[in-house]
């Protein structure tokens, strides 16, 4: 059931708001101990706000909402999926989180991810996290990083969305690899206020769901200025009529079956579109995304000391030595990766030739979209270049084929643009997903486009 | 003759209400760790947005320095770890400040930077405790070329540079005024050596003549940070140049560029009030002064408001000279500044003026401004009260005179014989009868008179 079909039953009094939430927690309960997708299950917070929510209004009055782990709410445990972060119980609500609640939304839990964000399959988990499943295929990965809100929600069978984060595809790759809707909207549409930062100037909380109108819904309840993220923005996209749409050309060069899902797929949906070239993109899009992700990373974790929060110990020695040992402890190791690549590209000495220039090189692939988008009113690739792979496949990957997984989608992620990502089909009986990427603010087409799809079937 | 080199880096705390980056107090006056939020805090999830006020500030400053104004600048971070940053990284300017090349007192301004304070740290034996009240309260980084000459021209410029920030209202000498100097010093054009954070004025004169002595002793200068022990007046090895850090400046991604137009430019250089040395060319001409008077009357804010406030009903220059010396004197006898005294403006218009109109003398209205310094009070009631004013009476006078020169035979003798220091005495004597009511200049005629 749709969610607004929903809040009208539960609004209705024919269901008892607090035996749902009882059932949604009880069946929460299930679906992670098959899939290990929660890091916190959040048993009395969900019944309390059951029974003192009054008032039966709200555009998400009573829904279940999971929240990603990076996401702060107020009081429960928020880690990133950091062992670093053990314990740590924000005293603030995200943004979003507050406008979830003030919308009647329940939030049921936080949902797993890659440590920080640090991560294409949900596979790079910290010490003492695991690794969730794919709901298709208890062999084969999630997708990541938001891979938990994309199991979660895949596997559900009552109404609820996540709220999930992107920095480089986390939002459409786990989407595509479980078979649900994945939203990232524009850079600056959500506010990013309570988001434990990967890397800020790429970072964007959007929605997943079970079909476009659900992600949709929970992007207008979350979106908007907000005075605390001096990021946030305050413009409105315009309408546009969607008149000829864009295949990426570089993006077809993907598993045979794939590119066929999607060129079928694109065959039925009976709008003019034509093949683009996107050269500057595919060649340096990889290179510029991780310089700019990982410099930026490695700033934000320089506060993760063993101070004040998360995890502590003893201390011995001089404060370096017990900032070292904390760090090295606690941190895992891709997180340990992206500190050392990051702190490298903006050493004095090297910073030009790689922080600099990959700052330069953003500039150059966000003009190179801006012209398709002169043209074209919406670009569509392939989500994934595969179909979510087994879990003893990932560990044979070297870094840079990790890295290289995530060629599709972190273009629209660096240029900040809005994407969707909806389930095109099947391969191999692994749900595939399509996605369309828009100018800024033009979120109403790729969703637009999502609907589309979903009428297909 | 030594050559001496001097650049220095003054970090001052800007006066705004509120802290940089996000909306707590910036009093002092609180409890340890009572102003503070998740941003100051540096707690994941929080978000720094920009005080207005401080970037005003900066920007009244630059340009009463005479700086240009960069009309896009960025924030970045400055990555280093330390127990009193909360982020592990410095929110600062680096590659484009908010104003560049500026001049103050023939010094020139290299640039003028934003930045947030780090907390502050408190040793207690073997435990350190941080305090982040002080995180995140607003600064800027005023840098010079290395344009000095000797220590004593960095303590000159520093007090100039005090007076303009007064004249702003960036500082108000009420509140503990923070300057935290970086100074870099090189001798005959040998290693810079770098002394960090010294806390105000005159520390920095000695931190900087010690480290001149120490560099002119020693044979092998290497090129390093220094600190300097207040206590002791010495400095000492902090890090040699092999160990210096590497910030890895990135833009911080949380802050959007600063944007200013030549409109907004304008507005503030217009709206900027009068500056000391503009104010004491303004006062030297309308009420007549010296230029040497001028300058001192307006190198505080208040004193020149005091000047003006007076120089408006009585004589300026027996206002000018009050203000200047006799008020100067009580002060600096009682080891005060002027900001630290009650002082009224009323109270000390009605003590000049008995002066003027000559109802009490010099020497009681110095007794009575010695008063006034302590406590208000009316100094017309008080001498009507104590009936300190003038003896006019001449024939009073007189009897006076009369019985010192009786109780005085040997100053008498002593100044028949020619010795005026002997008069003076007798003088005195008249002095001490009457408590300093009576006019010195006629008690000494009366008795001349007398005498002869």
């Amino acid at each position: 059931m749709k969610i607004k079909d929903q809040v009208q039953l539960i609004q209705s009094g024919k269901l008892s708001l607090k035996e749902f939430i009882k059932e949604v927690l009880k069946e929460s309960s299930k679906i992670n101990s098959e899939l290990r997708c929660l890091n916190y299950l959040a048993n009395d917070e969900a019944i309390e706000r059951a029974e003192i929510l009054g008032k039966k209004k709200g555009k998400l009055f009573g829904i279940p909402i999971t929240v990603k782990d990076d996401i702060c709410v107020k009081g429960m445990e928020t880690t990133s999926g950091s062992t670093i972060l053990r314990g740590y119980k924000p005293p603030f609500n995200a943004t979003c989180v507050e406008r979830i609640f003030n919308e009647g939304g329940i939030i049921i839990g936080k949902t797993c991810q890659d440590e920080f964000g640090f991560g294409s399959f949900n596979t790079n988990t910290s010490l003492d996290f695991e690794r969730p499943l794919n709901p298709f295929d208890n062999e084969r990965v999630t997708g990541g990083s938001s891979g938990g809100a994309a199991a979660f929600v895949s596997k559900a069978k009552f109404s609820t969305a996540a709220l999930a984060e992107s920095t480089g595809g986390s939002i459409v790759n786990p989407a595509s690899f479980c078979g649900v809707v994945g939203l990232c909207p524009t850079y600056g549409l959500v506010s990013r206020y309570g988001l434990l930062d990967y890397a800020n100037s790429l970072d964007k909380i959007g929605t997943i769901a079970k079909n476009v109108d659900d992600a949709e819904l929970l992007l207008n309840v979350i979106k908007g200025f907000d005075p605390l993220d001096s990021t946030s923005i305050r413009k409105e996209g315009k309408n546009i009529k969607i008149k000829e749409i864009a295949i990426q050309k570089e993006a077809l060069n993907v598993d045979k079956e794939i590119k066929d899902l999607i060129l079928e797929t694109l065959k039925k949906l009976k709008i003019k579109h034509k093949e683009v070239s996107l050269p500057l993109t595919t060649k340096y899009v990889i290179p510029t995304y991780y310089l700019i992700a990982m410099s930026e990373a490695s700033t934000n974790l320089a506060k993760y000391s063993g101070m004040r929060y998360g995890k502590e110990e003893d201390i011995k020695g001089d404060f370096n030595e017990y900032f070292s040992k904390i760090r090295s402890t606690y941190l895992g190791r891709e997180a340990k990766r992206r500190v050392i690549l990051g702190t490298f590209a903006r050493m004095a000495g090297y910073r030009d030739a790689f922080y600099i220039k990959a700052l330069k090189a953003r500039s150059l692939i966000i003009q190179e979209y801006k012209k398709v988008f002169k043209e074209y009113q919406v670009l569509v690739t392939p989500t994934m270049p595969l179909i979510a792979p087994k879990i003893k496949e990932i560990n044979k990957l070297t870094p840079l084929q990790n890295y290289m997984m995530d060629i599709l989608t972190v273009g629209p992620n660096l240029a900040g643009m809005p994407h969707l990502t909806v389930n095109a089909g099947f391969v191999s009986k692994m749900p595939t997903g399509i996605m369309f990427t828009s100018d800024h603010l033009q979120e109403n087409s790729v969703i637009e486009m999502g609907k589309k799809v979903e009428e297909l079937s | 003759m030594t050559e001496v080199k001097i650049g220095c880096e003054f970090h001052i705390q800007l006066n705004t209400k509120t802290k940089i980056f996000c909306s707590c107090s910036v009093s002092s006056s609180e409890e340890p760790n009572t102003n503070t939020c998740p941003t100051c805090l540096g707690l994941p999830g929080s978000k720094p947005t920009f005080n207005k006020e401080a970037l005003n500030q900066a920007l009244r400053v630059a340009l009463a320095l005479n700086c240009k104004i960069n009309k896009k600048s960025y924030f970045s971070r400055k990555s280093y770890f330390y127990p009193d940053l909360p982020k592990n990284y410095q929110i600062t300017q680096y590659e484009t400040p908010v104003a560049i090349e500026g001049k103050l007192e023939g010094i020139r301004i290299k640039r003028i930077h934003l930045e947030e304070d780090p907390g502050k740290l408190m040793h207690q034996g073997a435990v350190t405790l941080v305090d982040y009240n002080r995180s995140g309260i607003p600064l800027i980084e005023v840098v010079t070329e290395p344009d000095f000459k000797t220590p004593n021209e960095v303590r000159l410029f520093l007090r100039k540079l005090t007076t303009v920030l007064e004249y702003l209202k960036v500082y108000s000498r009420k509140s503990e005024l923070s300057i935290r100097t970086d100074a870099n010093v090189s001798i005959n054009n040998g290693e810079r050596v770098e002394i960090k954070n010294i806390t105000g004025i005159k520390p920095v004169e000695d931190a900087l003549e010690y480290e001149i002595k120490r560099q002119e002793k020693e044979k092998n200068i290497v090129r390093e940070t220094r600190g300097y022990d207040a206590d002791k007046n010495i400095t000492y090895t902090l890090r040699s140049k092999e160990s210096e850090e590497d910030y890895g400046y990135i833009y911080d991604p949380d802050l959007p560029e600063i944007l200013l137009n030549d409109k907004e430019i304008n507005e503030i250089k217009n709206n900027l009030p009068e500056l000391a040395s503009e104010r004491a060319i303004r006062i030297m001409k309308e009420y007549k002064i010296n230029k040497e008077d001028a300058e001192v009357l307006t190198q505080e804010l208040k004193l020149a408001e005091l000047f003006e406030a007076i120089a408006k009903e009585i004589s300026p220059l027996l206002a000018a000279k009050w203000l200047r010396r006799d008020l100067a004197r009580v002060l600096n006898y009682n080891k005060k500044e002027l900001h630290e005294v009650e002082l009224e403006e009323k109270h000390l218009k009605e003590l000049l003026k008995l002066v003027e109109e000559k109802k009490i003398t010099d020497q009681v209205a110095g007794k009575i401004l010695e008063k006034l310094i302590e406590k208000p009070f009316s100094p017309k009631e008080y001498v009507e009260k104590e009936s300190l004013g003038k003896i006019s009476s001449s024939e009073d006078l007189r009897k006076l005179c009369l019985e010192a020169i009786g109780e005085n035979p040997k100053a008498v003798e002593d100044y028949k014989n020619g010795s005026d220091k002997a008069l003076d005495f007798v003088v005195g004597s008249v002095m001490k009868k009457t408590k300093g009511k009576a006019d010195a200049v006629l008690v000494k005629e009366i008795i001349k008179k007398e005498i002869k």
